[in-house]
């Protein structure tokens, strides 16, 4: 065969790699390279002509074409079609995808070159790029107790490993506990939830840690050393039998984090009735014993027939030994009062996603009824509040917003993919629970993508909701009723709607304490702050980091079905190592030289 | 009738100043919040719209552009950053070149050295000109009277002179415009009876801008009207009290307390406006075209060298005033010629002239609707 004779161009776009790499550097690297008779960079998003390029390639005489860029893909026709043009293979083109491979290894010029080197090779990057492999200890950690930790850890623990499972809050089950319903199968959030739950308090594989805090990790991947503090609780976990009689008499309250701020709780607390553990904790913050030194109050300590509540209760640091971290950190919602135009926080009807969740839930505050905010007075600060009253008025109609801090250039750029759902769903249960009620759903765009979720939305309309296209803007008070301004686009009509409560459909964001695991870790994190994977099409759950892997939102928004599919899926990868008692490497410690020899290797040279 | 797509309208539109058009993904937010957007005309979503699709009839047709002010608040608000409100900014540019018949107003906006020439061609003909001229009938240190360079009377006749035809041309184009908008498409049904009832819109948008003062931001108002108050007012004296203002040099305050007054206005505004566009102080500033910048500079050249002429007449310096007279008028002359008819300046014409045709057409809508409620049996439709 003859000779091949490779041309290679840099093709890049004003955002992304252009920014980072040395092109110049990664030109001389190119021109080194085996076969490669031309290196070219055409510049800033360049409009490519195929006959202007068969020239060209008809000229060098090239064979094949390299294309170096962020999205080669998007630069592939027009090489096609000049390579047939010119009278060579037109299959001969070769991508070098910076943006997509390796992430986490070394310095971005230095990664570029390797893809560079690999595409000129023409050898798969993932098979030259192959991390060394280190043993592993059979433990895992679980960082994080929502239903993606908590389907992670049964996983693995019920293969008969044992698993760490630390919770920052007092509880495990994380956003899902606070549903009322599932889409689009309309089962009941809890029914699925609680039986898990329950499953990883009993199970004898996995050691849970509530109300705790991973402060430092040390070691290599496959041995890891993490230290975790465990916060005072206050309450004895096997004493307390969650009767209730402390709560009852504490004369402190405050807002409940569970209920989503629209209801209390006291300072000590059971989060939820099937809380795990199902022990009641002290928020010291808000108690009066704790904050007075003990002089004051202790109501709950004489009345706990138990004697399960210790106020001498110290945070304690306990260090373990694992082989394989799995972070399932979760998200938090869109702070919708930023938004000012939506008047959330000054229009008391105006309420967010996860506030309706629990609003309508049959367990919230509410038992379900959903009412309107009533005025009431403060028996203790003698002040007018808003406050959801079970016996309140029930609005006649409901006005759903949807992409509130999504796809907004000001805010989130990206779509938090469950909220054109869950507004759905939120419509259906308006309907089911007040069925004179008018409801409509504003929106720019209908993200029904699952399984059933198209189907679903077509039911949500026969069941006489108002699906208007245009994402209204605007929302005033008049008197009792909110007035709500926005465009129909279908109809180009301006519309004003008066609704008694308006639903913000706010989008999902990392985690606060993303960032700092991020740095405990070393991990990277995407421009959006979510965990970086290793590979978004091949590996979506590992990450740069050799042992540490990720699950559910914490790599970026998903609703349920993918969260456990993805938890799920991270078990295994845990447990081929176990199992094989060989882990990966971590990215960062695979060199250029080490890809070459390896791609060189594989190419026959 | 088929609808002709023209996929490379919004590439011309960006020629006019137009960005990141293909951004806008429909969502309305910019129509809900704009003050302004009302039925049957809600913009600027709409607009976006004929753009993207490249709708060229209907984006000619469309009255929308001139009944924006550019508050700014859709391009603040925007989640896409698509900036509508330049968006409608250079369509109103755009409109501009297509009312105008000579093809030149579309040369000027697409090219800044087209217009740079044309200021600069001008400005030479009107200097050399005025120079032979004044020459042959006086002398440049005689500023009045007998012998005067520049004789009031002369000047106050090439003023009408130039004005009729500048005006002439402007009217073509209102009329162009009026075909565009409102003649050409029998559909929308105004009689003349329509058209007489509301003829006085004009000249209440002319003078108070009144939509304008509907904006939330009243600050750009303010100064807008105050703008166009001075450069009225001004304009007025000049065409029609010119042989007052020139004459003796003391001062007649009949006519001269408004032109001080008139003049310190327009400095002042154009000094605002040049300063907030130079720092991008507002959304309304924070792109500038070509034309933006020339139409401030050239008034506020014209403003200074017409306020320096007369000080230095008024304090005996005539062969000093007779001077900036003439860079005076070749200021004037390039700007007038070249703004009136074909440039930003024909805005003053087409922006209420636009309000009057769509309050026509809103009023035709409206007799449509009684005639169709009086048909029987449509009622239930």
């Amino acid at each position: 065969m003859k000779e091949a004779r490779i041309g290679v161009y840099f093709c890049t776009r004003s955002s992304g790699s252009t920014k980072i790499l040395d092109f110049k550097a990664l030109a001389a690297y190119a021109g080194k390279l085996p076969q490669v008779v031309e290196v070219k960079n055409l510049g800033v998003a360049p409009a490519l002509d195929p006959l202007v390029l068969a020239k060209e390639l008809t000229q060098k005489r090239l064979t094949a074409v390299v294309i170096g860029a962020d999205s080669p893909g998007y630069f592939k026709t027009a090489f096609t079609r000049a390579l047939a043009l010119a009278g060579a293979d037109p299959e001969a083109v070769r991508l070098a995808s910076f943006r997509q491979h390796g992430s986490g290894f070394g310095e971005p010029t230095e990664r570029a070159k390797a893809v560079l080197m690999c595409a000129v090779l023409d050898v798969p990057y993932a098979m030259a790029a192959e991390r060394g492999s280190t043993p592993v200890h059979p433990d895992t950690l679980v960082i994080g107790g929502g239903i993606a930790g908590i389907q992670a850890a049964l996983e693995i623990a019920d293969a008969g490993k044992k698993v760490y499972l630390v919770e920052r809050t007092p509880t495990i089950g994380g956003h899902m506990a606070m549903f009322d319903k599932t889409f689009p199968t309309l089962d009941c959030a809890a029914c699925i939830l609680t039986p898990k739950m329950v499953a990883v308090d009993q199970h004898e594989m996995i050691e849970l840690m509530t109300w705790s805090e991973v402060e430092g990790v040390s070691g290599t991947p496959g041995a890891f050393k993490v230290k975790v503090r465990k916060k005072a609780r206050y309450v004895d976990l096997d004493a307390c039998v969650a009767c209730n009689d402390c709560s009852a008499i504490c004369p402190q309250s405050t807002t409940s984090e569970f209920d989503s701020g629209i209801a209390t709780r006291k300072a000590i607390y059971l989060p939820f009735p099937q809380a795990i553990p199902n022990a009641f904790v002290v928020d010291a913050a808000n108690c009066t014993y704790l904050q007075s030194g003990g002089t004051k109050c202790g109501a709950c300590l004489k009345k706990c027939a138990k004697e399960a509540i210790h106020f001498d209760d110290k945070d304690e640091i306990v260090e373990i030994e694992v082989g394989n971290i799995i972070l399932a950190t979760g998200y938090e919602v869109f702070d919708a009062s930023r938004i000012e135009r939506y008047g959330y926080g000054r229009l008391p009807n105006v309420v967010t996603a996860l506030e309706f969740e629990r609003l309508t839930n049959a367990s919230g505050p509410t038992g379900g009824n959903i009412v309107m905010k009533t005025q009431k007075t403060n028996k203790k600060t003698k002040q007018q509040e808003w406050v959801f009253d079970p016996e309140g008025p029930r609005p006649r109609s409901v006005a759903i917003i949807h992409c509130v801090g999504s796809r907004d250039r000001s805010y989130n750029p990206y779509c938090s993919r469950v909220c054109c759902m869950y507004s759905l769903k939120f419509a259906h249960l308006v309907k089911e629970k007040l069925h004179d009620a008018k409801c409509y759903e504003f929106y720019i765009d209908m993200r029904a993508f699952g399984k059933g979720y198209e189907e679903f939305f077509e039911r949500i309309k026969e069941e006489g909701i108002h699906v208007v296209r245009g994402r209204s803007a605007k929302i005033r008070q008049d008197g009792e009723t909110l007035i709500l301004r926005g465009e129909d686009i279908v109809d180009d009509k301006i519309l004003e709607f008066p609704v008694d409560m308006v639903i913000l459909a706010v989008g999902l964001e990392p985690d606060g304490g993303t960032r700092d695991m991020a740095g405990l870790l070393g991990l990277p994190l995407d421009e959006a702050g979510w965990f970086e994977e290793n590979d978004y099409n091949c590996d979506p759950t590992g990450t740069a980091r050799g042992g540490v892997y990720v699950a559910g939102t914490c790599q970026g928004p998903k609703d349920i079905p993918d969260t456990v599919a993805q938890a799920s899926a991270v078990a295994a990868s845990v447990l081929k190592t176990i199992m094989s008692s060989r882990g990966q490497e971590s990215a960062g410690d695979i060199t250029l030289a080490n890809i070459e020899t390896r791609a060189r290797h594989l190419a026959g040279i | 009738m088929a609808v002709q797509a023209d996929p490379r309208l919004v590439a011309e539109l960006e020629t006019y100043g137009a960005q990141d058009v293909l951004k806008c993904y429909h969502c309305g937010n910019c129509t809900a919040v704009c003050p302004f957007s009302k039925e049957p005309f809600i913009f600027p979503r709409k607009s976006m719209r004929y753009l993207q699709m490249g709708l060229r009839d209907k984006l000619k047709a469309n009255l929308e552009p001139w009944l924006c002010y550019y508050c700014g608040e859709c391009s603040e608000q925007c989640p896409r950053e698509a900036e509508p409100g330049e968006t409608m900014m250079s369509m109103r540019r755009w409109l501009t070149a297509q009312y105008d018949f000579t093809g030149i107003s579309n040369l000027l906006y697409r090219s800044w050295y087209a217009e740079l020439a044309g200021i600069l061609i001008i400005a030479a003909l009107t200097g050399l000109g005025f120079w032979k001229f004044g020459s042959s009938v006086g002398d440049i240190h005689v500023y009045d009277g007998p012998r005067a360079f520049l004789p009031t009377m002369a000047i106050h006749h090439f003023d009408w002179i130039m004005g009729s035809v500048l005006g002439a041309l402007l009217l073509i184009n209102c009329l162009r415009m009026w075909w565009m908008t409102m003649g050409r498409d029998k559909r929308i049904g105004a009689t003349p009876a329509m058209y007489a009832n509301r003829a006085w819109l004009i000249l209440l948008h002319f003078f108070t801008q009144k939509r304008y003062s509907e904006c939330d931001k009243k600050a750009p108002w303010r100064l807008h009207i105050f703008l166009m108050l001075s450069y009225v007012s001004m304009l007025v004296l000049i065409m029609f009290f010119l042989p007052l203002m020139q004459a003796g040099p003391e001062i007649n305050w009949a006519v001269h307390a408004l032109g001080y007054a008139a003049t310190a206005g327009l400095l002042v505004t154009v000094a605002m406006a040049l300063w907030g566009r130079m720092k991008k102080s507002q959304t309304h500033y924070k792109h500038s075209h070509e034309t933006d910048w020339i139409y401030l500079i050239m008034l506020f050249y014209v403003g200074t060298t017409g306020i320096l002429q007369h000080a230095l007449h008024r304090f005996g310096l005539p062969y000093q005033a007779n001077v900036v007279y003439l860079a005076h008028l070749m200021g004037v002359v390039p700007m007038l010629v070249l703004e009136v008819p074909f440039s930003k300046w024909a805005h003053m014409c087409y922006r209420p002239l636009a309000m009057y045709f769509s309050q026509v057409q809103m009023d035709a809508i409206a007799e449509r609707e009684k005639s169709a409620l009086a048909l029987p049996g449509t009622q239930s439709a």
